[in-house]
């Protein structure tokens, strides 16, 4: 499919976005200002911003560890600075510095944050997954109407957290019931240094989703139009309640796992094929040949992200910390913890 | 021979010698095979002998299950999970099977597995990676915790684990594995169960273990400046806890103060404030006093880590308030 040109040129700005904001996070982890490790998802940007753009607002997201892209693009633009300054662990953070990179969560647009255990997050989904479900089933208020689409439920997994129970568990489930949930398989072909192939007997890790009779696709992971429209039909599928879809997106991630891992493990060669298929770059020719932009126009994009995100480092390298003792806030609901 | 070795060093030793010397013991866990783990312990394992490392899927749960059978069978699996904090996803293998085979098999099998597992916080990383999960373990009879402090205790205890005909829970704190020391060349073996006398004194026993026993021994040094005695005992193994060492030392000072990074309710803090004053109550000088995190998860803002966390000051007032009592 080919995405009319507005929105090719409306995604691509994202992406441009997405990637600065990484770099930038990556450039402020390197030096020591933002604390403790962080996963950058450099590379990836197509299938992060492409799952995002085709869900709804009040669609549920659940990014995993490397969704800085996806996080911020959930958020509304007034919201990013605060995305990124969470990561700074910064009182004006989404969570007031209290979770930092692994764990920015803003419920009001619905990204319902990771948790820092791989696979946890696939259970959790079926829970949002079951909300709209249960509502619609039980005709409860606002979902009387039974052609009411449901709220769909995207959850991000590694090619690598494929192998916890909980995914089999999670889709056993969600399968059986016919949740809406989007199962988004990340597959960048690494998990910390072991290759899907060792880790996984099928060549195609979709495969793993027909044997729960879910729809399962692979795409080319780097191509925001095909992760768009492929994402689209999922969605479709689910809110009419005709249940879950796996998405394979074959990706690539730039760095190392963490910022600072030299990932050794590559084959030489291997990132640069990689880097040739940079799913920015593929976007831009196709604006620019088929589409007809001009450089300037390309460049203008370029400068107009570039002020947002400079706008959000000053944002973040100016908050204050949080207060020490606000730590014992929100331990419990309605009771308090005792502090220092 | 001893020379200076790091404590990730000297893990990484006992690996080695205890499996050039032992064909049953291998190693399982995610990256620790290829890239010699995710910290770099299990380096040069793999390069050695590549049908004893091996690089499983991200299945914590497998990884347990599947050394747990090949215990029963007479293996002996050093498996390793990279954070702590994902032992409850085989929780159910550990607290049922592990701990629990024994029991069943009345002694003729059990699950002699050694789970190498990454502790404790301090790297800010939050609520999922930093917690001290011990005492989620420590009310399951049958299943063994140690707490490694020094590299020679790193590389003696791991070496007891392995050979110990229980499940061991081998807890390696993150922030230990730069700590250098001496370290004997040869293969030596740490006693379970026995804690150590690590300074002795007569007027407080302080009781720490990893992190925390680096506070305890500059406190000592710092109290030992007021003409305050201080006994340091290291536990070495936290569950069973070497009770006896505990009680005689506190009937000698009859003051205690436990320093234990994670928080404070139900720690190993409260295990043994509690056979103090069920045993000992009578000897006791002034109330026990226990340092610990505050009662809230691990927060990500440094100032709020450190706020949470126990900080060496706490050490020093305790010593003053059991002093002063
Ligand atoms: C239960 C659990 N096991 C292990 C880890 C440590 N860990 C964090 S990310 C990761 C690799 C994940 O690989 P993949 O799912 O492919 O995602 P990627 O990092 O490639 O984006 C591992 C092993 C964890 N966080 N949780
Ligand atoms: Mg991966």
């Amino acid at each position: 499919m080919a995405l009319a040109k507005e929105r090719l040129w409306k995604v691509y700005r994202d992406m441009v976005l997405i990637r600065r904001f990484e770099e930038e996070v990556e450039k402020y982890a390197q030096n020591g200002t933002i604390p403790g490790f962080i996963h950058l998802s450099i590379g990836q940007e197509a299938a992060q911003a492409g799952v995002v753009e085709a869900l709804k607002y009040t669609d549920y997201k659940f990014p995993d560890h490397r969704g800085h892209g996806a996080i911020v693009l959930s958020s509304p633009p007034e919201r990013r600075k605060n995305c990124m300054s969470e990561i700074f662990a910064k009182e004006t953070g989404v969570n007031h510095g209290r979770g930092g990179s692994m764990h920015v969560n803003d419920l009001e647009a619905r990204n319902m944050g990771f948790n820092g255990i791989q696979g946890s997050t696939v259970v959790t989904a079926l829970g949002t997954a079951f909300d709209s479900y249960y509502r619609k089933a039980n005709k409860m208020a606002g979902w009387e109407d039974e052609n009411k689409d449901l709220d769909v439920t995207a959850v991000f997994m590694g090619d690598g957290t494929l192998g916890e129970g909980t995914c089999h568990e999670s889709m056993n489930l969600a399968a059986t019931w016919k949740l809406p949930l989007i199962y988004c398989l990340i597959n960048n072909h690494y998990a910390i240094s072991t290759h899907y192939t060792e880790s996984h007997p099928q060549k195609e890790l979709k495969t793993w989703g027909e044997g729960y009779e879910v729809p399962s696709y692979r795409v080319d992971g780097n191509d925001i139009e095909a992760v768009i429209e492929i994402t689209e039909e999922a969605a479709e599928r689910a809110r009419k309640g005709k249940g879950p879809t796996l998405i394979e997106f074959m990706t690539y991630r730039w760095q190392g796992h963490f910022s600072g891992d030299p990932a050794a493990y590559r084959p030489d060669g291997e990132l640069e094929k990689w880097q040739a298929n940079c799913p920015l770059l593929l976007a831009k020719k196709k604006l620019m040949e088929v589409h007809g932009y001009s450089k300037e126009e390309i460049d203008a994009v370029h400068a107009e992200v570039e002020e947002k995100i400079q706008g959000y480092v000053k944002f973040s390298l100016e908050s204050p910390s949080p207060k020490a003792e606000d730590a014992v806030k929100h331990v419990y609901m309605d009771r308090v913890v005792e502090g220092r | 021979m001893s020379r200076k070795l790091t404590f990730s060093g000297a893990i990484n030793e006992a690996l080695h010698q205890e499996m050039e010397r032992d064909e049953t013991v291998f190693i399982l866990g995610e990256d620790v095979a290829k890239m010699g783990g995710d910290f770099g312990i299990t380096r040069g394992i793999w390069l050695k002998w590549p049908h004893r490392a091996y690089d499983t899927p991200l299945s914590e749960q497998a990884i347990i299950g599947l050394s747990n059978g090949a215990a029963v069978c007479g293996l002996k699996p050093v498996a390793e999970l990279m954070f702590a904090d994902f032992v409850g996803v085989c929780y159910d293998q550990i607290i049922n099977n592990s701990a629990k085979l024994a029991y069943m098999y009345d002694g003729e099998a059990s699950a002699q597995i050694v789970v190498r597992a990454v502790t404790g916080g301090g790297i800010r990383c939050a609520y999922h990676h930093s917690q001290c999960i011990e005492p989620w373990l420590m009310n399951i009879p049958g299943l063994v915790i140690v707490a490694p402090s020094t590299p020679y205790e790193a590389k003696g205890l791991l070496v007891g684990s392995i050979r110990n005909r229980n499940p061991v829970i081998y807890l390696e704190h993150k922030l230990l594995y730069n700590k250098k020391g001496d370290v004997p060349e040869e293969l030596y073996e740490i006693e379970l169960f026995k804690a150590n006398v690590v300074r002795e004194g007569k007027d407080i026993t302080m009781v720490a273990a990893m992190t925390m026993l680096d506070y305890a021994e500059r406190a000592a040094v710092e109290m030992e400046k007021e003409g305050i005695s201080v006994e340091i005992i290291n536990p070495m193994t936290l569950f069973p806890l070497d009770k006896e060492t505990i009680m005689d030392s506190v009937a000698k000072t009859g003051r205690l103060i436990v320093v234990q990074e994670g928080p404070k309710v139900m720690g190993y803090a409260a295990e043994i404030g509690s056979m103090v004053a069920e045993d000992i109550f009578e000897y006791l000088k002034a109330p026990l006093k226990r340092v610990t995190s505050l009662d809230t998860p691990v927060p990500f803002a440094p100032v709020q880590e450190d706020y949470v966390l126990p900080q060496y000051d706490d050490v020093i007032k305790a010593c003053h308030e059991v002093m002063t009592f």
